[in-house]
């Protein structure tokens, strides 16, 4: 079997209060002149596994992403990187 | 019937199943815990997702307690189920109910009693969460079961709990559980037990 890893961000999709974000976005605009701010909060996931091909891993990590790491009524996930590791 | 069949799962991190035990032993039923890695194989009449912090709320509130052979083997459309809190938020991230929980619109925990319209009465109940804040694009109006008077969250039609009635699923975010003793201050919480118990 072949090494993976992957990252995959979290974040709240456009039409859902993010009130992280907007609180983030209110103390920046207090700390520094700041103009045409937005903000959104949201999760960086790391993690290694093993499959046997990139199609396979991609299918675990969609998996993982879509019914672990995020809740599709309210989040979006992207997978950033999926990449066979050697060590 | 007054005697009900009562099971109560207990998650890791769950801190509300004695209150609703004991609230349940006020009304005569018979109650018993349910471990979270248990299949559900018993017939119950009721069964109570209590409030707490399954899992450590980690990823987010009710993301890893959705997972288990508890939650996985609930008995839905045969069992009335009613989820208080973190069983809310369990029940809609395993997509039982419609909607999801987000953080408090002021990002603060809220510990406080909360002023709620209940069946065309006012009731007061305690509220304690940090992820109250119900949101669903698609709410079906008919399955709206209690709204905060105040809006304390910040939730859609401030919306504090919800029923579907065709799958005989209840969540809400009020503790009906620790308004049932005289010696507490507050025993609206038995309306809503009484409430469950005539949806069976």
């Amino acid at each position: 079997m072949k090494k993976f890893s992957a990252k995959v961000v979290v974040k709240m999709k456009p039409n859902i209060k993010d009130v992280k974000g907007l609180t983030l976005k209110r103390a920046v605009e207090s700390f520094i002149p700041i103009e045409n701010l937005s903000c959104n909060v949201g999760g960086y996931y790391f993690f290694k596994f093993s499959a046997n091909n990139e199609i396979e891993a991609l299918k675990t990590v969609e998996k993982i992403a879509r019914e672990i790491l995020s809740n599709e009524v309210i989040e979006t996930y992207e997978i950033r990187t999926l990449e066979e590791i050697y060590e | 019937m007054n005697s009900l069949k009562v099971g109560i799962i207990v998650f890791l991190g769950t801190n509300c199943e004695q209150d609703t035990r004991r609230a349940c032993e006020f009304f005569g039923w018979d109650a018993e815990y349910i471990r979270q890695d248990d299949k559900i194989e018993k017939k119950y009449d009721l069964i109570f997702i209590p409030g707490g912090f399954s899992y450590g709320d980690h990823i987010s509130s009710g993301r890893i307690a959705k997972l288990s052979p508890a939650v996985k083997s609930l008995p839905v459309g045969k069992t009335m189920i009613v989820g208080i809190c973190n069983g809310f938020q369990i029940l809609c991230e395993a997509k039982l109910l419609s909607g999801a929980l987000l953080d408090n619109q002021n990002i603060k925990f809220i510990s406080k009693v909360a002023d709620l319209d209940f069946c065309n009465e006012q009731i007061s109940l305690p509220i304690a969460h940090h992820q109250g804040n119900y949101t669903d694009d698609n709410i079906d109006k008919n399955q709206i079961l209690m709204t905060y008077q105040n809006n304390e969250n910040g939730s859609d039609m401030s919306i504090a709990g919800i029923y579907d009635r065709k799958n005989k699923i209840i969540g809400m975010m009020p503790h009906p559980e620790r308004a049932i003793w005289d010696e507490l201050g507050l025993t609206d919480g038995r309306k809503v037990f009484e409430f469950v118990k005539n949806q069976i």
